[in-house]
């Protein structure tokens, strides 16, 4: 009975990591796409990155053993700050299903199911997931370490008979795992503390924010932690304060340890390592299993809602006619008060945030803004305008992402049975939300800070370059068929879009790179500029024509369920005047 | 005036709806009354241009309603029978989506929301979120939000659910008082007594097929039975009732 309670809801709690409230009906509740989805995106990745900078963690083949270790410091660094990074967005992206909801306990707690068979069932659903987060991205890199670190003049019968190959392949696997346990552990242990402490409606407002919090401080530590992998920057005392705070190092010092290969600059940090591994491992059961058991009661006592307040709700301006007011004010309402969407916004502008910290670490950039020279702040930048271009395409790209994530499908009834003025209306109503949500915002926190540290000359020059960026860039975005945003359903798939961004961020980056030095040499001659308004503003206008052209032809054919691609491809002979299919 | 002529829809091969006609005049209120599965969501869906008929025509004062339907819903209103809401927004905030989306003016909106949300005893609650609403709370903005654009024609998918005593009076009250004021309504619930008591006449539907359609008092004369109920039973109801609860009885005490 137990075991197949177990089963049940283990199974039950894997598949709730994804949200099927908000898959199209198309995808039939299959929540295993989904999953697959991730996986796939984690080997890519995994293969993409992962893989030559484990191959880069043996060190250099040619140097003396010993050397050719710490050689490998900084890559192996890399390698297990990633699969913390990933873990914990992970833990980030499930932050909701770690405990149970309202739901589970109306609807379990009438049924014969122990509390413990529940939290077993969540605990091993947790797990399983944990797994395929550290499993799927470090497969193959795990492989490549393992050789890279086994192959110096060695042939391969000496490589499968020698102890050694094992044991790093051993001890890579379980300093992946305990450092992904440890970022994962630590999260759950946040959780369990803020329930534990805080009356569940506070705890529901606040575990949003610490959701955010988290996200945030991962991409922050991630991108900004300086690059410490040798002897003499581990022990160096200025260092000490900083590596206290940064876990990668830690279990750096705890793969050299399982590796057999440990050096004195390391032994502190290993020590570090099991330290918090058990301080948040005895933390996190004590707090999971405790708020588990207490969280039960509390679900059921206090209603599982968002502290709502009696006073006057939120104040939103009027943005044009009723229809595109209503739209634009119901876009930044499910924005502010979805954490789900706040998050995969969040997401985006943490890449932004981290590819600009990476510009701004170049040498190029050290030597262009991170100057002693007084006053160099306030020089035109090309690292500086990159960031700003950066900013606003993911700001632009996230916001496409997310207007197109339902908030309660069930409840877009309401904007199919009013007059809304068809495809036209709705194309302007989202055009406005777009400026609204990510261009304007985008905008303004770059004229704030280039009026005040630029002469005003080409500070208004670029603010200009950037709004119509942002404003054809939004207008990209808007080609297709019309969807009211957070009204229409997500169709799995479609998430082939995030794997060509990611692929091509890299020559994306590059691009703007490559635009923002001509800008920066544009800026100091007239004629030079204008031609970038020349060319940005036709180009934007042009595809604002489309768009208005092909919202006209549609009629008041508004989207509210995305169609899957059809299985059978017609090749549109009808079309050439010869043959008629209706015929 | 709203006519149904022979509207058909068949899901995947399953024929949901047959052939189904009938009129609902102004100033009447006509009871849509069927078992579960009978097709009279389906209807209303059809009526609210939610789904599209497979076959048949729907007609609102004589002109087919796909003509000009921007037209015919800003005439119509829905009380649906699930009250999906978007809970992240407070009462007051869906009303003012829903009068906007309408394109209502803005000021008058705002004052027959609030004399509304009074009446309905919700102005209290008016700035807390959808979703720490009970369901009689969210039938009530479904309600409001059905009324705020003055239709003449209501649709109301089981618009008794989840009402308190006092609001259900109150609701019985005004459907005949709107009524009484030339509005069309299209009424459907499983509380026939309630059927019984608000309704002029009444559509009762069998497997997708109408099997009465007439007033109700004229429908006792003819079948000689006492109340709706035994004429719902006996039109509507295949299963001997008496012997299911007997065989439930078995099957759960055994």
């Amino acid at each position: 009975m137990t075991k197949v309670q177990f089963r049940i809801l283990y199974r039950e709690f894997l598949f709730r990591m994804v949200d099927l409230e908000a898959l199209s009906a198309h995808a039939q509740g299959d929540a295993s796409t989904l999953l697959g989805q991730f996986v796939a995106l984690l080997l890519i990745f995994s293969l993409w990155v992962l893989l030559p900078i484990a191959f880069a963690a043996g060190g250099d083949a040619r140097l003396s053993p010993p050397t050719r270790l710490i050689d490998g410091w900084p890559a192996q660094n890399i390698l297990i700050a990633t699969n913390m990074l990933v873990v914990g967005l992970f833990a980030v992206a499930s932050w909701d299903s770690s405990f149970p909801n309202r739901r589970d306990v109306l609807v379990l707690s009438p049924l014969p199911v122990r509390a413990r068979t529940l939290f077993l069932a969540k605990v091993a659903a947790s797990a399983t997931a944990l797994s395929l987060a550290v499993i799927a991205p470090n497969g193959l890199p795990s492989l490549a370490w393992t050789l890279a670190t086994s192959t110096a003049n060695r042939g391969l019968l000496d490589l499968i008979f020698s102890s050694g190959i094992y044991r790093s392949f051993a001890a890579y696997w379980l300093t992946m795992i305990a450092a992904g346990g440890f970022i994962f552990g630590s999260l759950l242990c946040v959780q369990g503390l803020a329930a534990q402490f805080l009356p569940r409606r506070q705890f529901l407002r606040a575990s949003g924010f610490l959701q955010l919090a988290a996200f945030c401080l991962l991409v922050t530590i991630y991108f900004s932690q300086p690059s410490l992998a040798n002897p003499a920057a581990l022990v160096a005392a200025q260092h000490q304060r900083v590596l206290a705070w940064l876990p990668s190092y830690w279990f750096l010092g705890m793969l050299q340890q399982l590796n057999g290969s440990m050096h004195p600059a390391v032994a502190p940090l290993a020590r570090r390592a099991w330290l918090a591994l058990a301080i948040v491992g005895s933390g996190t059961a004590a707090t999971y299993a405790l708020s588990y058991l207490r969280m039960l009661r509390k679900i059921v006592e206090e209603p599982d809602i968002v502290p709502g307040s009696r006073r006057r709700g939120s104040w939103l301006p009027i943005f044009g006619t009723a229809f595109e007011t209503a739209i634009a004010q119901f876009s930044l309402r499910s924005l502010f008060r979805s954490r789900q969407h706040r998050l995969i916004l969040a997401f985006y502008l943490g890449i932004a945030f981290a590819i600009t910290a990476l510009f701004l670490k170049t040498p190029v950039a050290q030597r262009q803004i991170i100057s002693k020279l007084p006053g160099v702040w306030r020089q035109v930048s090309a690292p500086m305008l990159t960031s700003s271009i950066v900013l606003m395409i993911a700001w632009v790209v996230g916001t496409r992402i997310v207007f197109s994530m339902p908030v309660e499908l069930r409840a877009n009834w309401i904007f199919r049975i009013i007059p809304t003025g068809g495809a036209p209306a709705c194309l302007e109503a989202r055009r406005k939300a777009f400026i609204v949500m990510a261009v304007a915002p985008a905008w303004i926190i770059w004229a704030a800070i280039f009026v005040r540290i630029w002469p005003w000359k080409p500070a208004i020059g670029h603010l200009l370059i950037l709004g119509l960026l942002g404003l054809s860039l939004a207008e990209l975005c808007l080609r297709g068929v019309q969807k009211i945003p957070f009204a229409c359903s997500y169709l799995p798939g479609r998430s082939s879009f995030h794997i060509t961004f990611w692929m091509s961020i890299l020559l994306l980056v590059m691009l703007i790179d490559y635009v923002a030095s001509f800008e920066q040499r544009a800026l100091e001659s007239v004629p030079q500029f204008l031609l970038i308004p020349a060319i940005l503003l036709p180009a934007g206008l042009v595809v604002r024509w489309q768009n208005t052209n092909t919202a006209q032809s549609q009629g008041d054919a508004v989207c509210f369920e995305a169609e899957p691609p059809p299985a059978v491809m017609t090749l549109g002979l009808g079309r050439d005047g010869a043959l008629t299919l209706d015929s | 005036m709203l006519e149904l002529r022979n509207v058909t829809k068949r899901f995947r091969g399953i024929t949901a709806v047959d052939n189904v006609s009938f009129i609902a005049r102004a100033g009447e209120i006509t009871g849509y009354l069927g078992p579960n599965g009978s097709g009279k969501s389906t209807t209303m869906k059809m009526t609210t241009s939610l789904i599209e008929m497979t076959s048949g025509a729907i007609l609102f004062d004589g002109d087919p309603i796909q003509r000009d339907l921007m037209a015919y819903k800003q005439r119509m209103g829905y009380v649906p029978e699930e009250p999906h809401l978007y809970s992240h927004l407070t009462g007051l905030e869906y009303l003012v989506m829903v009068g906007q989306l309408r394109g209502l003016p803005a000021k008058r909106t705002a004052e027959r929301i609030d004399g509304l949300l009074r009446l309905l005893v919700l102005h209290g609650d008016r700035h807390v979120p959808i979703s720490s609403y009970s369901k009689g709370m969210r039938q009530k903005v479904l309600l409001i939000a059905a009324l705020l654009h003055n239709p003449d024609l209501l649709l109301l998918d089981e618009p008794f659910s989840g009402l308190d005593v006092t609001t259900g009076l109150v609701l019985r009250s005004l459907i005949q008082d709107l009524a009484a004021r030339g509005k069309v309504f299209l009424f459907s619930s499983h509380e026939l007594e309630t059927v019984e008591r608000v309704c002029s006449r009444v559509v009762i539907l069998h497997r997708g097929r109408i099997v009465a359609d007439d007033s109700i008092d004229r429908l006792r004369v003819l079948m000689a039975l006492p109340t709706l109920e035994s004429i719902f039973s006996q039109l509507a109801v295949e299963q001997d009732t008496a012997a299911i609860s007997r065989q439930i009885v078995d099957l759960v005490v055994a």
